[in-house]
């Protein structure tokens, strides 16, 4: 199959996908609900879409096409209390998270849709234990060029998205040690981690023509990269985040990649190059264990510097792309939490240490994802 | 000899007695055969259990004694107790807020029961003051069957919750009205207010229980850990001591517990982890529970014209329950197809209508033993061909995370281990 044409989007353009977890109201384990909730979700009229995932305890929403922060979260209010609804209406609840405290993969089914079994068939076991939850966002490029060489600026501040997003500390009932454990899982699968660096759109299709060729990879849906372009929206695809407790965050998350983004097409600050992913593995360590508390190698200078550090650096040189893109607000409220080293890791963390009861965590984060205060 | 003989008989002192060997042999012959059922057939321990009661039943075993009365009475209503109780937490009243239709559902499903099978029974030339009794007992789907069923077979998802639910619900209309009728069954003519007294009575003093049992359990919660041993053996004596008090004052035991429940998840709304620790014990009393059911029910008098009646009232019950929730399904959130596997979930029957059918017997000898004549065998017939429905429905609504053992065995030769 060959690379299809990269497709016009407007530049900076902005869309979501949150993966949500689905938890009984008993136990707060996972519940497999899916067809439940799509079936219910059916009957709203809503933005966007909400799709089955790999297990049938998971659930995927996305916005449309959104052209600021403050549009994603307008989407997804109404789209989060349709679910709340539906849920309420199933005696489940649906949270937010990278990863369920204390699911046990192996009692997990996989959905019953023909892609689901093909992976389960290829993966086995690791197809249920991707029972994780990640934020995906999509940012509009210019062309397919422009989207490469975005991707690999981006590239530099993954850590950045890591931290800010990590909510994944716990898994299968013990505490990693991580701030985002989450990503520990996607690295099991062939063809995770960072793309090749091609910066142009012919290199990169002369790449994928050749993993073609070996018959590793039939479409672009085979690589698990940390960013990915889409041809097909025309935009590139920011895979790192975890699944933030709250639809506030998911949106914040989404207007500092377009700062970021907005910042990269306007000023076009630095060039990558191929040793800026010298670092790159030890960076996303960093972040994946350390969160807020991680160091950052700049691979431009090799300089090492607490990484919040280095996102307040960057929330002040992209502050006034930020006030351009609407997405003020949303640095206000990401800036207070990095100052006060918090995300959401460190908030489960906290919580855990109170209650002493991880599924007593997940019931609290079922009622932060619908917008009651805990 | 006779020197080695006095020798010993120094050595030899009081013990619990004969019955304890004979319970305690049954129980392990029954543990035997619900690992063996479970291993070779794919079907759920209980049905292991209730054939061994069985049989000894029919072998005139006689360590159970009909209607039930004592110990025996206390330990069932122990077991129900403690399963109700969880069953009863499993039901947050504010999902009826959210979704009545479920509640409407349930009713629904009841109301069709008792007067399908009320008239079934009338029409079959059963005295109505049978009939009516009967049509209670048969109202009463078995928690405890299905929760076994439901551990077995690791199911999870709306079917299995639904009918949880419903099937608890189903058990608190009938041990009230049952326990309520149970009074009034010597009564040529009632007026309404003497209808309603005992029911007033049952539930006001199962809800006094209830409520010193959630308080407790919601204070004790305070300090103590939801996963730790010490709050399930909290849990357990409370129970018990609950059970005695509930049924000493005139109340229901079962009926206390499963108020209890619902009190406290509605006190309580954190998540119920310490029931996962009562473990082996609690899995214990249940096992005697079934096997003390079915050994109970098969000392029941049979014969063709009986075997009628019994049939007849298991087919319109099951008819009836999945038509019930069928048609209660409308805006319910469920699929039809999802209606009619919990509608098949729903029919096994065991302690709780044993129960009810025991006090119908001791509260009238005489329309008790007509009760008992057709409660019985229909109780130890949908006892084990209810675990197997349920099961069957399980499966097929997709919500077991384990496939059926002999399946897997010939696919791939793999040997499941007991769960």
């Amino acid at each position: 199959m060959s690379l299809e044409a990269f497709n016009h989007s407007e530049p900076l353009t902005l869309g979501v996908e949150l993966e949500l977890q689905l938890v009984n109201t008993n136990d707060y384990d996972l519940a497999p609900y899916a067809d439940d909730m799509l079936r219910l979700m059916k009957k709203t009229p809503l933005p966007g879409s909400v799709v089955p995932e790999m297990t049938n305890s998971m659930i995927e929403i996305s916005t449309d096409i959104c052209h600021s922060a403050s549009e994603v979260l307008g989407q997804l209010t109404p789209i989060r209390d349709a679910l709340v609804k539906s849920a309420d209406k199933l005696n489940i609840a649906v949270v937010g998270g990278g990863t369920h405290p204390f699911q046990q993969w192996h009692e997990r089914r996989i959905y019953d849709k023909p892609r689901f079994q093909e992976l389960s068939q290829l993966y086995g076991y690791l197809s249920k234990q991707f029972t994780i939850f990640g934020q995906h966002v999509h940012i509009g490029c210019p062309n397919a060029d422009a989207a490469l060489l975005m991707l690999h600026r981006m590239s530099r501040y993954i850590p950045h998205f890591i931290a800010l997003s990590a909510s994944s500390p716990y898994v299968q009932g013990q505490d990693t040690a991580f701030d985002s454990a989450r990503l520990n899982s996607v690295f099991a699968f062939p063809l995770s981690g960072r793309a090749p660096f091609a910066l142009t759109w012919e290199d990169f299709t002369a790449y994928f023509n050749k993993m073609t060729r070996t018959g590793v990879v039939k479409s672009m849906k085979d690589f698990y990269w940390d960013i990915r372009p889409k041809p097909e929206f025309g935009t590139i695809e920011i895979r790192v985040f975890d699944t933030p407790l709250t639809i506030e965050r998911a949106a914040a998350l989404a207007g500092f990649v377009q700062s970021l983004g907005a910042w990269f097409l306007a000023d076009q600050p630095f060039m990558p190059e191929e040793d800026d992913y010298l670092v790159y593995t030890y960076n996303r360590f960093q972040a994946c264990r350390f969160g807020m508390d991680a160091v950052y190698v700049d691979p431009a200078t090799g300089d090492h510097m607490p990484l919040r550090e280095h996102i307040l650096k960057t929330m002040d040189k992209i502050a006034g792309h930020a006030a351009v893109q609407g997405a003020s607000s949303a640095m206000h409220m990401l800036r207070t939490e990095v100052e006060a080293g918090q995300n959401d890791a460190l908030w489960l963390r906290e919580r855990q240490r109170e209650e002493q009861l991880l599924a007593e965590v997940s019931r609290q984060a079922a009622q932060r994802f619908r917008g009651t205060p805990v | 000899m006779n020197e080695i003989l006095s020798f010993w008989a120094q050595w030899l002192r009081p013990s619990a007695g004969l019955p304890t060997v004979q319970w305690s042999l049954l129980l392990a012959v029954a543990a035997m055969a619900g690992y063996l059922t479970q291993r070779h057939t794919g079907l759920p321990k209980v049905v292991g259990y209730s054939l061994v009661g069985t049989v000894a039943g029919l072998a005139g075993f006689s360590g159970a004694v009909w209607p039930l009365q004592g110990i025996g009475l206390f330990l069932l209503e122990l077991g129900i107790a403690i399963v109700l109780f969880e069953c009863g937490g499993r039901i947050p009243l504010r999902w009826f807020r959210h979704n009545p239709m479920v509640l409407v559902q349930s009713i629904t499903e009841s109301v069709l029961t008792y007067f399908a099978v009320y008239w079934v029974l009338v029409w079959l030339q059963l005295p109505p003051q049978a009939a009516g009794p009967l049509a209670l007992v048969a109202l009463a789907a078995s928690p405890a069957v299905l929760t076994r069923v439901v551990a077995d077979t690791r199911a999870a998802g709306p079917v299995t919750e639904r009918a949880i639910v419903l099937t608890t619900l189903s058990t608190l209309y009938a041990l009230t009205l049952g326990s309520a009728k149970a009074e009034l069954i010597n009564r040529q003519s009632v007026t309404v207010l003497e209808t309603v007294y005992p029911v007033v009575v049952v539930l006001g003093v199962s809800i006094v229980v209830a409520a010193v049992l959630a308080l407790v359990l919601r204070m004790a919660l305070r300090f103590m850990s939801p996963t730790s041993e010490n709050t399930s053996m909290l849990f357990l004596a409370l129970v018990a001591a609950g059970t005695a008090v509930a049924a000493h004052m005139g109340g229901s035991a079962p009926l206390a517990a499963l108020l209890g429940g619902m009190l406290l998840k509605q006190l309580n709304p954190r998540p119920w982890a310490w029931p996962r620790q009562l473990g082996n014990a609690s899995s214990l009393l249940t096992m005697l529970m079934f096997v003390l059911v079915s050994t109970v029910a098969a000392q029941a008098d049979w014969s063709a014209p009986v075997a009628g009646v019994v049939l007849a009232l298991i087919a319109v019950r099951l008819l009836a329950k999945a038509m019930g929730v069928a048609l209660g399904n409308v805006g319910s959130g469920a699929s039809w197809k999802q209606a009619l596997w919990v509608g098949c979930a729903m029919t096994p029957m065991s302690s709780i209508a044993l129960l009810i059918a025991s006090q119908f017997v001791l509260a009238s000898p005489s329309t008790g033993h007509v009760i008992a004549g057709v409660a019985l065998p229909a109780i130890l017939l949908m006892e084990v061909f209810g675990a197997v429905i349920a099961t069957v429905a399980i499966y097929r609504a997709g919500e077991s995370s384990k496939p059926w053992a002999p399946l897997t065995r010939s696919n791939n030769g793999e040997s499941p281990r007991e769960s």
